[in-house]
């Protein structure tokens, strides 16, 4: 299979709440790509900015059609949004391994932070209705745009909505609502948890499954050049010491092998050449 | 002088110590893994060689993340040599390179000249390994790399251990953070070594303003991309000029036309390094490039090129 294309771009729209749609026809990739896979795209032919962009991939439309959700968070992705509906951009992919699939007895449960929606978005498509999904935001404007919380409640049995200020949805922390939720399911099925967000987050997901002794799949970000396993620049630490790479052996990772402790956590303001989510 | 036009295929193959290469065009250490990572987008066979990443006598962790960091037509990382090690390399990752009729220098270092030493004696003994490029000069670890190639005496004794050590050809791949790199070249060229490297990165830093932070946790790092190439290309020039060995010239190249500015400047061979992370082709771009500039110049044989900028 072929993973380096050019790839013409079928539509391209703001979504509101800063974020993009953007629909690229990419037949091998759309026939080959897994819910937690992503794709590096390059925005520009020129050397500045050089590197390619990843982005984790938000749906598949059609046979040969893909689509991204993203934020305008720097250089990039401001070159990106200029991008028009009939231009081509370089596209590698996909890339990475994706979220393992639950068996047909086990509900999954999928929890968003912050921009960390758009794989999961692609995973509630193919695991079928009996998804639960929680997002959680500073407050209502930080939430995905209402067309893909509206898809996401076409796609789960139900979504689940926790803000920092109460502006939308149940006022705290998604994980509060996260483990009453689990507390309560985990008599009636078996779960499954998948989550993609903020570290800090991910962290606090991984923590309550180990606690309910669930397990969870996370899908971890870090600035990587080439998305191919050479830079070696997306390092993830693993608990057994040493790393792996969110590119190759990631992005996603069975929570319970990652060192959550090795990075401090800290907030990386306009770097945007990490798995975006 | 009257330009020849022909338009059959140009010979760009070139001896480079002893090493047969095929075309000039080979990958730089640490950007195109163990040739594997590549394997789907390049037939190894259409490049002159590959440069694996370095290897150590031991696996190397590496530095914690974040570990690059994007910068004007470049990129600075501090990966700290991350490596399985000198046995992994040779027992999983050269049978696959052996596939290929391709030339494999094997990228090596230590952090310290006993560790050097042992690992050349064990890439000695290999089969399919057609020479080694010592590194001295990554500037992302605090011992060995960089320690060994921005002093003199340390730079000649290393080699001179490493000439003794190997019946392979022995490249030295120069740190360009020093002030004179000829003086270095020279110290290489005493100590025996067949060829020369040049340029490792350039050793670079950015800050975050909000956060008043290093934007890399190991705070500095190796800046290369097409940043770079002009302070490359200088520096080749001036070790063509100041040394006879043959020199392999990276730094920033993109292109056909960016490979062949290496060579005017008296570069037998080049590599290309972080364009492989923009586009996992390439090397093979590069090869092409050379091909089409060397038709409509009229140029039959590449080593023709060598060194031959004019110069007022």
């Amino acid at each position: 299979m072929n993973r380096l294309h050019q790839a013409a771009i079928l539509s391209h729209k703001p979504m509101g709440r800063g974020y993009y749609r953007i629909v690229l026809k990419a037949p091998e990739m759309a026939s080959s790509a897994l819910p937690g896979q992503f794709v590096m795209v390059r925005v520009s032919d020129t050397l500045d900015p050089l590197l390619a962009r990843p982005f984790g991939i938000s749906s598949v439309l059609s046979k040969t059609s893909l689509e991204i959700l993203y934020r305008v968070v720097g250089r990039g992705t401001a070159l990106l949004a200029g991008r028009d509906r009939g231009q081509t951009l370089g596209l590698l992919g996909p890339l990475g391994k994706g979220f393992p699939l639950p068996d047909k007895k086990t509900t999954p449960v999928l929890v968003a932070g912050g921009s960390g929606f758009p794989p999961l978005h692609f995973l509630a498509q193919r695991v079928g209705s009996g998804a639960h999904l929680f997002l959680g935001s500073r407050d209502k404007e930080s939430l995905p745009p209402t067309a893909i919380v509206k898809s996401f409640r076409d796609a789960c049995a139900k979504v689940h909505i926790a803000t920092e200020d109460g502006s939308a949805g149940t006022k705290g922390m998604t994980t509060d609502i996260l483990n009453a939720f689990l507390t309560k399911m985990e008599k009636k099925s078996p779960l499954v948890l998948y989550a993609c967000g903020p570290h800090a987050m991910l962290a606090a997901v991984g923590r309550i499954a180990a606690e309910h002794s669930i397990p969870c799949y996370v899908s971890m970000e870090e600035r990587m050049a080439c998305g191919l396993g050479a830079c070696m620049g997306c390092s993830i630490p693993m608990k057994s010491g040493g790393y792996k790479r969110a590119c190759k052996e990631g992005p996603v990772f069975d929570s319970r092998d990652i060192d959550w402790s090795e990075r401090v956590s800290v907030k990386i303001q306009g770097s945007e050449f990490k798995v975006r989510r | 002088m009257m330009i020849v036009k022909n338009k059959t295929k140009p010979d760009l193959s070139i001896d480079f110590a002893g090493i047969k290469l095929k075309n000039p065009v080979l990958t730089a250490s640490g950007t195109f893994g163990y040739g594997e990572e590549f394997g789907e987008f390049v037939d190894l066979n259409k490049l002159g060689g590959v440069i694996v990443k370095g290897i150590s006598l031991n696996p190397i962790k590496g530095n914690p993340p974040p570990r690059i960091w994007e910068t004007p037509s470049g990129m600075l990382n501090a990966i700290g040599l991350e490596n399985p090690g000198v046995d992994v390399f040779l027992n999983e990752k050269l049978p696959y390179l052996r596939k290929f009729d391709t030339a494999v220098i094997v990228n090596m270092f230590g952090y310290s000249l006993e560790e050097y030493v042992a690992v050349a004696e064990r890439l000695n003994g290999a089969r399919g390994i057609s020479g080694i490029e010592v590194n001295i000069s990554c500037p992302n670890v605090k011992a060995g790399g960089m320690a060994f190639g921005t002093d003199l005496k340390a730079t000649f004794e290393l080699l001179s251990a490493i000439r003794k050590t190997t019946k392979l050809p022995v490249i030295a791949k120069l740190s360009p953070n020093v002030t004179d790199v000829t003086a270095f070249a020279k110290a290489a060229r005493d100590a025996g070594c067949d060829g020369l490297s040049l340029i490792n990165t350039l050793l670079g830093m950015a800050i975050d303003v909000r956060c008043r932070k290093p934007r890399l946790a190991n705070c500095t790092g190796g800046l290369s991309g097409p940043a770079i190439r002009p302070v490359a290309v200088r520096m080749v020039w001036q070790t063509a000029k100041a040394v006879s060995l043959p020199i392999i010239g990276m730094g920033g190249i993109v292109t056909g036309e960016d490979a062949l500015e290496f060579i005017l400047a008296g570069a037998s061979a080049v590599a290309v390094g972080t364009a492989n992370f923009v586009n996992p082709r390439a090397t093979l771009d590069v090869v092409k490039g050379i091909e089409r500039v060397m038709i409509e110049q009229g140029v039959g044989v590449l080593s023709e090129l060598v060194g031959k900028v004019s110069v007022p």
